[in-house]
């Protein structure tokens, strides 16, 4: 199969789903001229027009704002917000308006739009520039959350979610942009709320999310060759969460690690946790549940601190052994 | 001031006495140790004494009450004194140190090193007792799915070393054949413990424990859910035992294990149920699962019963692995130093009772696998074979084996194939190269 990047397959599910569909337009902050922070939109506005690939101000509630309403007058918007830390500025619009319309009006209206997110640490823009705040959002009823990890998720799930006639936040990791993946070139759509399993082991089952998914199929490669066969179940989205996939998983290995780069406490893991605990796998399990999330702290701007901040592939490997070799 | 009359703590470790009766009433005049009332602890029965001279009031216990030691039972008041209207509590009355814990509890935490912070005490007032604190520290640390394990399999966790964290039992520490059969496991409901294992009579009395009962609930179920078909056949086994017979021959200068009939068995039942799935079966609800390996669990006899190592992915396998897996494995069955890795996931079972001079038996279905293959010995007989466009008489070593297989999953044609190449690869072993 043909290989790209994640970040082509983003822009390819962006540009074949506006030749197929007129009611979606592009909008955010240097999405148009620009093309996009890290390129994604690059050469869309000369293709599309700046009817359809919208620069705005500097205004996350106005970006919001703006998908929100043209979602609710039947158009399919798909917002950028930058850097995910500043959904902060968009939040009333998101959790307020946009996730309780359907509801409050009695189902009579949907708010079909998508809200794409790049997101996380590793590219040394510090506290307000990388972090990873999907928990929030997988909080509030009314809400899909897409966390992709691959090309071919990436472009499936971009689509399906604008397809989708409810808000969706897509949270994309930035270090993932540059990563290669097999994707067909025709348009197709990967569900929302179905896990995948990357890779298939007995001994230990890792969820991870986004690039925690890269970094724990080369952590189970490594293992692979010490004897220790992990599997590793990508979510892909957060919610709805594809509990089954999960459950079944650990309650064939019987034990169970989460990983994610977002804050430890408060964090997705610690839902995924219970999940688990409170589902059939519990009497499958032969070691306590484990976490392994970043650091609960800023990410800082020096290099080596950050690195240390979220889990690398050595932590996982390191992390993993324990939990099977029962040392946890 | 009201002086309190509390159950006197008698002996170390008593946490209640028993009130045998009242020797003065209540609003009678006593004397500072005069008898009050007699309790009875599990040693002693003896009077307790009134601490002060007065007139008993509120009296709060009764004969045949078992009353927690320390506890207010009674109050003496001087003259002019009286009970204040609301009904007293031990906090308003006794004095109270800092821990609420009765003197054996925090003993004995003491000893364990144990706080007494996170335990919750049943006593009264929520003082914790002897039993809150044992409770806790005779708590087994098991990981959730070794407690489903000795669950299923009704073996005792305390009698087993835990190899994790804090000395945590995990599923790898129950060992498969041991605890199955021992006396620590439930007791059979009506058996007593007094005539438990001892001659009663004409008979002796053996409690249905351990391995004998889950083979006994198995194969219960087994029989009375899984209609059962069985069809025979015999196997000219002469080509096998060349076969073996060669391979041993040179099995010594190649340094690999000499070969067995039953790995051959093995190797033979792996290539013949890759070529016929639906006895490489098993059923689970409303679901049959066609597996893609063929695991094959071999029987074998133990003293207490018997136990069903698996040898997976036999159709991966050569012979002489086979047959070193065998060896080690029946070598452990006997040691009870099984895992549950090596009796898991098996897809398909051999019972074989050649060596017993069997000729041939029907076994019963080993849930929820949907065949069971039942061998006989290898015996010469005479056979009719055609030599030369004739009819004549010849002497081979010929084997039986019964299929027993389970109708819910497949039918008898199907169960007649397999058994039709099974044999075919028996009488042809080089078929085994395809």
């Amino acid at each position: 199969m043909r290989e790209l990047t994640y970040l082509e397959a983003v822009r390819e599910a962006l540009w074949q789903e506006m030749e197929r569909d007129e009611r979606v337009f592009i909008i955010g902050e240097d999405v148009g001229v620009y093309g996009g922070a890290f390129g994604v939109t690059r050469g869309m506005v000369d293709h599309f027009g700046p009817q359809r690939v919208i620069d705005t101000p500097i205004s996350e509630y106005g970006i919001a704002g703006a998908i929100t309403g043209a979602a609710l007058t039947g158009m399919r918007p798909v917002g950028e917000i930058m850097f995910m830390d500043f959904t902060t500025l968009a939040m009333e619009q998101l959790v307020n308006q946009a996730a309780k319309m359907r509801f409050m009006f009695g189902g009579t209206i949907e708010v079909p739009f998508v809200l794409r997110c790049p997101a996380g640490s590793g590219t040394g823009a510090a506290a307000q520039h990388s972090q990873s705040l999907e928990a929030w959002f997988v909080h509030v009823p009314g809400l899909k959350v897409a966390m992709p990890s691959t090309p071919y998720d990436v472009k499936g799930l971009l689509l399906a979610a604008i397809r989708d006639p409810n808000p969706v936040i897509f949270v994309e990791h930035k270090l993932l942009y540059k990563s290669k993946g097999p994707a067909p070139e025709e348009p197709y759509t990967v569900p929302l709320g179905k896990a995948e399993v990357k890779r298939a082991g007995r001994d230990l089952t890792i969820v991870a999310t986004s690039i925690m998914v890269v970094r724990a199929l080369e952590a189970a490669a490594q293992l692979a060759g010490e004897g220790i066969e992990v599997e590793v179940v990508d979510p892909r989205t957060l919610k709805p969460l594809d509990t089954e996939t999960i459950v079944a998983s650990v309650s064939k290995t019987g034990r169970a690690m989460i990983v994610h780069e977002a804050c430890k406490t408060g964090g997705y893991g610690a839902e995924l946790a219970a999940v688990i605990a409170e589902s059939e796998a519990f009497d499958y399990l032969d070691a306590p549940i484990v976490r392994l999330a970043g650091r609960d702290m800023p990410i800082p701007y020096n290099r080596t601190l950050e690195y240390h901040t979220v889990p690398q592939i050595e932590d996982i490997v390191g992390k993993a052994r324990e939990i099977v070799q029962g040392r946890i | 001031m009201p002086t309190p009359v509390i159950m006197p703590k008698l002996e170390m470790s008593q946490e209640t006495a028993t009130v045998v009766g009242w020797l003065k009433a209540e609003g009678e005049t006593v004397d500072k140790g005069e008898p009050l009332l007699t309790v009875e602890t599990d040693k002693v029965t003896i009077d307790i004494e009134s601490p002060a001279a007065g007139t008993l009031t509120g009296i709060r216990v009764q004969a045949d009450d078992v009353v927690p030691v320390t506890q207010l039972i009674a109050q003496i008041l001087q003259p002019g004194e009286s009970l204040p209207s609301h009904p007293v509590s031990d906090e308003e009355v006794l004095p109270r140190g800092k821990q609420k814990a009765t003197p054996v509890a925090q003993r004995i935490a003491a000893e364990h090193a144990l706080s007494l912070d996170g335990i919750k005490g049943t006593g009264i007032s929520g003082r914790i007792t002897k039993a809150d604190v044992e409770a806790v520290v005779s708590r087994v640390r098991a990981t959730p799915a070794a407690r489903r394990i000795a669950r299923e399999r009704g073996v005792k966790l305390e009698a087993i070393p835990g190899s994790g964290p804090l000395g945590r039992i995990q599923a790898a520490d129950i060992p498969v054949g041991a605890g199955l059969a021992n006396q620590n496991s439930r007791p059979h409901p009506g058996s007593s413990p007094e005539s438990r294992g001892e001659s009663d009579g004409d008979f002796e009395v053996v409690p249905l424990t351990g391995m004998r009962r889950t083979i006994a609930e198995r194969m219960t179920r087994s029989a009375q859910t899984a209609p059962h078909i069985t069809l025979t056949v015999e196997a000219d086994m002469s080509a096998a035992q060349a076969l073996r017979a060669e391979l041993n021959a040179r099995a010594k200068a190649v340094q690999v294990p000499r070969l067995s009939v039953t790995a051959i068995l093995v190797k033979a039942c792996a290539w013949a149920l890759m070529r016929h799935r639906w006895v490489n079966a098993s059923l689970h609800g409303d679901e049959i699962h066609l597996h893609r390996s063929a695991n094959v669990g071999v029987a074998v006899a133990l003293e207490e019963g018997l136990i069903v190592p698996v040898i997976h992915r036999a159709e991966t396998l050569g012979l002489g692995e086979i047959s070193a897996r065998l060896s080690e494995l029946a070598e452990r069955a006997l040691q009870g130093a099984l895992g549950p890795a090596d009796v898991s996931e098996g897809t398909f079972t051999l019972s074989n009772l050649g060596m017993y001079s069997i000729r041939q038996f029907t076994a019963i279905l080993n849930p929820p696998q949907a065949a069971i293959l039942a061998v006989g010995s290898i015996a010469k007989r005479q056979v009719v074979v055609e030599r030369d466009a004739q009819d004549a008489v010849a002497i081979r070593p010929m084997m039986n084996m019964t299929l027993s297989a389970d109708h819910r999953v497949l039918d008898g044609a199907v169960a007649a194939r397999f058994l039709q190449d099974l044999v075919d690869v028996l009488e042809h072993p080089n078929l085994l190269l395809w």
